[in-house]
């Protein structure tokens, strides 16, 4: 096993399930999206012939990742898909309804990421994942007052989606 | 960032969802990978020469019908531009190098590249395959209708023509479209590294 395997074998190890998440969030249909998490792997494998730790290996996965996946969403996007930006989505009237169900809720979840444009779903999945601010501005490029702006978004949004459709569910 | 206590706490919702079952292996998942890509790469060649072969095709039965020069050097400009289309259109693939690219850059320097290739790919097909199609489909087709139609066999294949003009404008209309979305987007990144600089 060469260092380039050895280190797809690790960051496999540690963030396999993270990146089957990630691309729940950038593919709706569970074939593609099976197709689409090979892809990750397989990206993710052939770049770490180049790897030279100039970043964290977490960042370089996350990057390859969410690269992969928005470069699957820009090319599979029709014409009239219009995709939403976080600040669109905060203006959108709220749809959702409290599931108790925690399925429901993940499918539910998932379709407001699916709504939204290929950088915003980078912001939101990592917070998602519990990154600080500054993780999630290494793996984007935004600013970290861009990425403050928006997980502060974010919280609002996610707050209105779950907690109030919580409050109508009791 | 710290997480919500409450049990519809959309982060634990995000992160306890089911892992999918997998037991491929790295070397049968890279060898189905690859065998993909490789099918993927000859369809992909297929469909932009497909177009430009069916201009060429289309132009040397005109050459072979043309009665003024104009015609004949109409048709040999577009099988001249198809052929040349076809090269363009070949040279060099998007897979080969997704991986160093997605790993080096950002989200928004990915992105901005991503969807520069997108308009670069719709500039490409409007000039190699989209114009020489039109360019000889014209070519044989005005000196009939400048000779108003005297053609019996020409004048029954008008709905044929009439259903390729409504191709190349709904084409054409919605290659537009795509391509000012595309544009929009471009703005928008414009804007997010704007912001950035601040």
């Amino acid at each position: 096993m060469d260092e380039s395997d050895r280190l797809y074998s690790d960051a496999v190890a540690k963030y396999g399930s993270a990146l089957e998440r990630l691309a729940r969030a950038y593919e709706a249909d569970a074939d593609k999206r099976r197709d689409l998490v090979q892809e990750i792997h397989f990206q993710l494998w052939r770049s770490f012939q180049r790897f030279d730790a100039r970043c964290s290996a977490r960042t370089w996965v996350y990057r390859v990742a969410h690269n992969v996946a928005a470069s699957h969403v820009i090319r599979e996007r029709r014409t009239f898909t219009q995709l939403v930006s976080l600040e669109e989505l905060e203006r959108l009237p709220d749809q959702a309804t409290f599931a108790a169900d925690d399925h429901m809720n993940l499918e539910r979840l998932s379709a407001l990421i699916q709504k939204l444009k290929p950088l915003d779903r980078q912001v939101i999945v990592s917070y998602l994942e519990d990154m600080d601010a500054a993780a999630i501005g290494e793996i984007t490029g935004l600013s970290p007052a861009s990425v403050a702006m928006r997980v502060h978004r974010i919280k609002n949004i996610l707050a209105r989606w779950f907690h109030e459709g919580e409050d109508h569910g009791k | 960032m710290a997480n919500d206590s409450s049990g519809n706490d959309p982060k634990s919702i995000w992160q306890s969802q089911p892992r999918g079952i997998s037991t491929v292996t790295l070397e049968k998942m890279i060898r189905r990978r690859a065998g993909k890509l490789h099918r993927k790469a000859i369809r992909e060649r297929l469909g932009s020469i497909a177009g430009p072969l069916c201009t060429v095709a289309f132009s040397v039965f005109g050459i072979a019908l043309a009665y003024n020069p104009m015609q004949l050097a109409a048709f040999a400009i577009a099988v001249a531009w198809s052929v040349a289309g076809m090269y363009v259109l070949n040279r060099g693939t998007w897979q080969g190098r997704l991986a160093e690219d997605a790993a080096l850059a950002t989200g928004v320097e990915f992105c901005r590249r991503e969807i520069e290739r997108g308009i670069y790919v719709q500039r490409q097909f409007l000039l190699w395959v989209f114009a020489p199609i039109v360019l000889a489909v014209c070519a044989f087709v005005a000196p009939h209708l400048a000779s108003g139609l005297r053609d019996r066999a020409l004048a029954k294949s008008i709905p044929f023509f009439s259903l390729f003009t409504l191709w190349v404008i709904l084409l054409f209309v919605f290659r537009r479209l795509r391509w000012k979305e595309l544009r929009c987007e471009i703005e928008e990144l414009n804007d997010i590294e704007k912001e950035n600089k601040l």
